[in-house]
């Protein structure tokens, strides 16, 4: 068989009515399930995801995601082209957590390379990751409500992250897909003025999170439409491979960046917001509780920021301070190296698991000797937590699967990746 | 840090079941307090601006259209054609053939010149390699980002619209402000 038959057989597998025969076992001719489409292009699925729901009357049967519909093909690219310039590939991926991306992909290749990142530089990394942390909660929170029916909360959400796209403009000079984050450090130290205006929107967050809760949190309508609706408990969770936020709504607590602390994150002092139920309320509440701890974190860091380099000085891996080129001919020499051929890797494998706003986000990356990696692969939370929206969503009302997906807050550009 | 965590580096997020007495005043208590918020709101005045009439400065390192630099002081561009900034270039979008310079035909500082040098910036994804790359400053990343055009190949910019001066349309942050 040819794969091109394989496919075929394959698209043609996802069978339009899975429960019909059941149904009518039941005796009661007049009801009959309906097969309906959603997306891909559905404001309400967050990106090109297509579902295949059967519905029985206005509830929830069977549902069937489809992906594919924003495949890049950024894991075959990242194998052609240099570790330096995989960078602003892989970044792609997640377009709401590029600083994680890039992160994961550094981490993983500074790992096979064993250079030591200087502290200055873990500490500008945590600086940006918790902002985009932020930013990508507000999106999420933004949307979600949006799909809830309201309306203010999207313009509220994007004017938070409208001030942390600024923050990350002025820093590395693109508001998004930034390319901050170097192997063996940040390319640039922050700009004068950064910290105070990093300070100014730390101070203002919180009273904005505690608006969006005003306006949220006890509201009767949201309550009806997320409280106790599409629990799933922690065992269930985990056994799907679901990490994040959702899985420390449902009462279990793992969070990377204290459980195998990497970048200094055991300098700071956060707290994890855990949920009990598991329901789409607690979801939501940890989402909020998160964008606190994160501001937290960022200002810590801002306190405690230790002087020194920002890139390690190892000259095989990072290129040589500018104003060498036109003094020295060694680093004239190691430019011309590092930008045309890269650096070398020595061979091995390694995995770098990461916290991402939705969850643990690894990066494998195996070397040949060569300087182009052999493999790239991202194990992407949005991906793995798809899987739990069928089981969440089994018996519940249509509209509830909208929210809980909204929830689930998948981004289909890391998911197809 | 040890693992599990403490309960103090935990926070617990809970909320009431929806309905019953605390439901009927939630449906008026929290309704009046959302209004509030948003009434507030008000109060902060207008966010939007009015583009393209109205315009947010970029900062300084804002990576936007290339440019090709000449020397101020002898007119010669500064561009040697090493071809280095398409090595560095990850989406492979700019074409650099080199040429010698000669005494009576001389276009840079260096021994070779760029004859042809082109950005294909339908493909560009602006993330300033080339200007990382380049070891001779002669290309930077402008401050300009209103780039659209109708035809796909009037996005490949040649060597002359990238050495002049682009239109003064996007106006630029001082240092720190
Ligand atoms: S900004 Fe990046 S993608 Fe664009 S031309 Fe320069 S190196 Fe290539
Ligand atoms: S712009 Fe710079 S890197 Fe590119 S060819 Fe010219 S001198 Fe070389």
């Amino acid at each position: 068989m040819s794969s091109i038959s394989e496919y075929r057989a394959q698209e043609e597998s996802i069978t339009m009515a899975p429960l019909g025969e059941q149904i009518a076992e039941q005796g009661e001719e007049d009801r009959e399930l309906m097969t309906l489409n959603i997306g891909p292009h559905h404001p309400a699925t967050h990106g090109v995801l297509r579902l295949l729901v059967t519905l029985d009357g206005e509830v929830v049967r069977d549902l069937k995601p489809i992906i594919g519909y924003v495949h890049t093909g950024i894991e075959k690219t990242a194998e052609d082209k240099s570790y330096w310039k995989a960078i602003p590939v892989v970044e792609r991926m997640d377009y709401l957590a590029y600083y994680f991306n890039a992160f994961a992909f550094c981490g993983a290749t500074e790992t096979l390379l064993g250079v030591e990142v200087p502290k200055r530089a873990q500490y500008l990394r945590v600086l940006h990751l918790e902002l985009n942390r932020i930013m990508s909660h507000l999106v999420w929170l933004g949307t979600s409500a949006l799909d809830l029916g309201a309306m203010s909360m999207f313009w509220y959400c994007f004017r938070e992250r409208e001030a942390v796209l600024d923050l990350f403009e002025m820093s590395s000079g693109q508001r998004m897909h930034t390319r901050y984050i170097q192997v063996g450090g940040v390319i640039e130290d922050i700009p004068a003025g950064f910290e105070e205006r990093v300070r100014a929107f730390c101070a203002q967050m919180p009273t904005r999170v505690d608006q969006y809760n005003d306006l949220l949190d006890r509201n009767e309508i949201v309550l009806r439409r997320l409280r106790h609706v599409c629990p799933m408990g922690a065992d269930e969770l985990l056994a799907l491979g679901v990490t994040g936020p959702l899985l420390r709504a449902a009462g279990n607590p793992w969070d990377l960046r204290k459980a195998m602390p990497y970048s200094s994150y055991e300098d700071f002092d956060f707290a994890i917001p855990v949920g009990t139920e598991g329901d789409n309320y607690d979801r939501f509440a940890v989402r909020l509780a998160e964008i606190k701890e994160s501001v937290k974190i960022v200002e810590q860091c801002l306190d405690g920021l230790p002087e020194g380099p920002y890139i390690t000085d190892d000259r095989k891996v990072a290129l040589p301070p500018r104003h060498e080129l036109a003094t020295s001919m060694e680093a004239l020499i190691h430019h011309f190296k590092l930008v045309t051929e890269g650096f070398r890797v020595p061979p091995g494998e390694v995995y770098y698991p990461i916290e991402s706003p939705r969850g643990e986000l690894g990066c494998f990356v195996r070397s040949d000797g060569s300087s182009k990696p052999a493999r790239v692969h991202m194990r992407d939370p949005s991906f793995v937590n798809l899987q739990a929206t069928a089981p969440m969503t089994k018996d519940a009302y249509l509209a509830d699967l909208i929210a809980t997906l909204a929830m689930l807050d998948p981004v289909l550009g890391g998911i197809d990746r | 840090m040890a693992w599990p965590p403490t309960p103090q580096e935990l926070i617990t997020v809970s909320a009431p079941s929806p309905g019953g007495a605390g439901g009927a005043y939630r449906a008026f208590g929290e309704t009046l307090r959302g209004l509030k918020t948003t009434m507030a709101r008000v109060f902060e005045g207008i966010h939007t601006i009015q583009y393209p009439e109205e315009k947010v400065p970029v900062y300084p390192r804002f990576r936007g259209r290339h440019r090709l630099h000449r020397f101020e002081d002898t007119g010669l561009e500064k561009c040697v054609g090493c071809s280095l900034c398409a090595a560095a270039c990850p989406a492979d979008c700019i074409r650099v053939v080199a040429a010698e310079n000669t005494p009576e035909h001389r276009i840079s500082a260096g021994e070779r010149y760029a004859a042809v040098y082109e950005i294909n910036l339908s493909r560009c994804i602006f993330c300033g390699y080339c200007e990382v790359a380049c070891p001779f400053d002669a290309i930077t990343m402008g401050q300009d980002y209103e780039m659209s055009d109708y035809s796909r190949s009037d996005l490949i910019f040649t060597k002359e619209m990238l050495l002049a001066e682009p239109l003064d349309r996007t106006p630029l942050r001082a240092e720190g402000e």
